[in-house]
């Protein structure tokens, strides 16, 4: 009986039941008041720890190896959904593709080409890249943690040869029904990495969270061209391209502009 | 082969089949035991011992490693002038043997640079343009082996490491990572990629055996930005936003890890190099992600503290 007695003592003693400590603090003559405060202040540090840990969890992102961030690309996605509700169309030509090119339109301070590449993203659960980041802090950094690319043409032909889908946007226009020049350098370096490219027109609202990004057959390169001129005419044809899928967007009054 | 790489690119080539004999010179000797090479221990600025030395052996194939990454092993000017130093003497010297058939030098991806709307993830084909000291060095070897293989028309293979991270390597980066609390960049904090040195010394072996005649950048595969390292390190992040640097530096220096400027460039503007060509090109298969490097780096028992065994008085 003693023996069962020194048992669930040593049990007590692990578990170390709230009464049963208090009553050993009261042994010791602590007093209640300073009890209570040695509890909250314990309260306090297991919050602040569990805090810092989930903090430290939530932080703990790896970048690839154009320093994207998955994670964090994906908490931003859901996070843009508070602002942009994006309905996309025409992903099923995406979807065997290894590398390609996909230009949009883009309306001033729209940020077509982010929010396209991230839901675009999601919609085919691989990463989606952008051109257009700065190239000094803070902005830049950012960015690229969302899949930025400088503007350069030698850095987004190594990017779309490694098999990377990237969107470029069109020079921002005041309109959203029109579109804006297509730069023939960047839309260069798909011709030079061989990769397909892909029109793609945006509409989304100033003042609704309604987006849109509808996405058309790849445009075919003149392969007769020997030089330049082959970028030249491809930027056209992507602009002509847009505009017509503009053209057969159902416009939602001045609200979607 | 005196230095940690060095010691292990020799180790792995006295393994190798179509090695017949090895010699090596380095001011410090060998940090492994070796079985087969032969080695001499001549400082670098010794240019008549070194030509003696080489043109008695002959070699086929040189491998020059002689590198010295500022404030790894000595301060920035020492380093400056033992690397110089070293280029001009050996591979002088290796100009002047007759059955020279190909040099293999190591250089950095420091040499690419990272100016403002510079490459973020350079290849070989991208424009040369250092803007620390190392990058600067690791250029003007790449240039004077260069010229030399011009002259005497013998190939030149160029490695171009990763900061190059492992057991025992004295790294700037490294040491800095593995301080208690380690500063970062807080607006910033871009993405750079390493080495580990067993793939780094596997590298000039395979260039060494192929007779490479090219720049291959040797690298990771992936990527880190140094929150995410320290953060794996389990250390403690200092984030900083500009002037407070100068102290960390000079905290840094005087708790034992430097930082020097192409180091300071890393954790500012990051640094990226595109690997795939040497994949293809050496046939090799990376051991390890940059992920994997900084957790090694992590892993290595920083002071073993061995008890005596009995008392003495």
């Amino acid at each position: 009986m003693a023996r069962d007695a020194t048992a669930r003592d040593s049990v007590a003693e692990v578990i170390q039941l709230p009464a049963r400590a208090a009553a050993r603090a009261n042994a010791r003559g602590v007093s209640a008041a300073g009890d209570l405060a040695t509890r909250a202040a314990s309260a306090t540090t297991s919050t602040a720890r569990t805090g810092i840990e989930s903090l430290m969890r939530w932080t703990h992102n790896a970048v690839d190896d154009w320093g994207r961030d998955a994670r964090l690309s994906d908490r931003i996605r859901s996070v843009s959904g508070l602002r942009w509700d994006v309905m996309i169309g025409g992903q099923h030509h995406l979807e065997r593709v290894r590398g390609g090119l996909i230009v949009v339109n883009s309306r001033r301070f729209s940020l077509s080409p982010i929010w396209a590449a991230l839901h675009l993203g999601r919609a085919l659960d691989r990463p989606v890249r952008f051109v257009g980041r700065p190239d000094i802090a803070p902005a830049g950094p950012a960015l690229q943690r969302l899949g930025g690319l400088l503007s350069d043409p030698a850095e987004l032909t190594r990017v779309l040869a490694s098999g990377e889908l990237v969107v470029l946007g069109a020079a921002t226009t005041m309109s959203p029904h029109r579109v804006g020049v297509v730069d023939h350098l960047l839309v260069g370096a798909a011709v030079a990495a061989k990769v397909p490219v892909f029109p793609a027109a945006t509409a989304s609202s100033s003042l609704q969270r309604s987006a849109r990004l509808q996405i058309g057959t790849a445009v075919p390169v003149n392969r007769r061209r020997r030089g330049p001129l082959a970028e030249l005419e491809l930027a056209d044809d992507l602009a002509i391209a847009i505009g017509t899928m503009l053209d057969e967007f159902t416009w939602n009054g001045w609200l979607l502009s | 082969m005196g230095g940690e790489l060095g010691s292990r690119v020799t180790s792995l080539l006295e393994e190798e089949p179509w090695v017949g004999s090895l010699e090596g010179i380095d001011a410090d000797p060998p940090r492994r035991r070796l079985h087969r090479a032969v080695f001499h221990r001549i400082v670098p600025g010794q240019h008549d011992r070194i030509v003696e030395v080489v043109k008695k052996f002959n070699p086929h194939v040189v491998v020059h490693v002689a590198v010295w990454e500022p404030h790894s092993r000595a301060a920035p000017g020492v380093a400056r002038d033992l690397t110089d130093d070293a280029a001009t003497s050996i591979l002088g010297a290796a100009a002047e043997c007759r059955a020279l058939e190909s040099i293999v030098i190591r250089s950095g991806i420091e040499i690419y640079g990272r100016a403002r709307n510079s490459a973020t993830r350079p290849d070989e084909d991208t424009a040369i343009n250092p803007t620390t000291q190392y990058g600067r060095m690791v250029a003007g070897i790449e240039s004077t082996a260069r010229r030399i293989g011009d002259r005497i028309g013998v190939t030149v293979g160029t490695l171009r490491l990763g900061t190059v991270v492992g057991a025992h390597v004295p790294s700037p980066l490294g040491r800095l990572l593995r301080m208690p609390a380690v500063p970062y960049s807080a607006l910033a904090d871009p993405p750079f990629t390493v080495s580990l040195d067993h793939d780094a010394a596997n590298s000039f072996v395979a260039a060494a055996r192929l007779r490479l005649d090219q720049p291959l950048n040797i690298v990771a595969p992936g990527a880190i930005t140094a929150l995410q390292a320290i953060r794996r390190g389990r250390r403690l992040p200092i984030p900083l936003f500009g002037p407070e640097w100068a102290i960390a530096k000079t905290v840094a220096y005087l708790m034992g890890a430097p930082i020097p400027d192409h180091v300071i460039e890393v954790l500012h503007r990051g640094r990226l190099a595109d690997g795939a060509r040497a994949r293809e090109v050496l046939e090799l298969a990376p051991t390890a992600t940059t992920a994997e490097v900084i957790d090694q780096l992590y892993s290595w028992p920083s002071v073993v503290r061995t008890p005596a065994r009995a008392a003495v008085a």
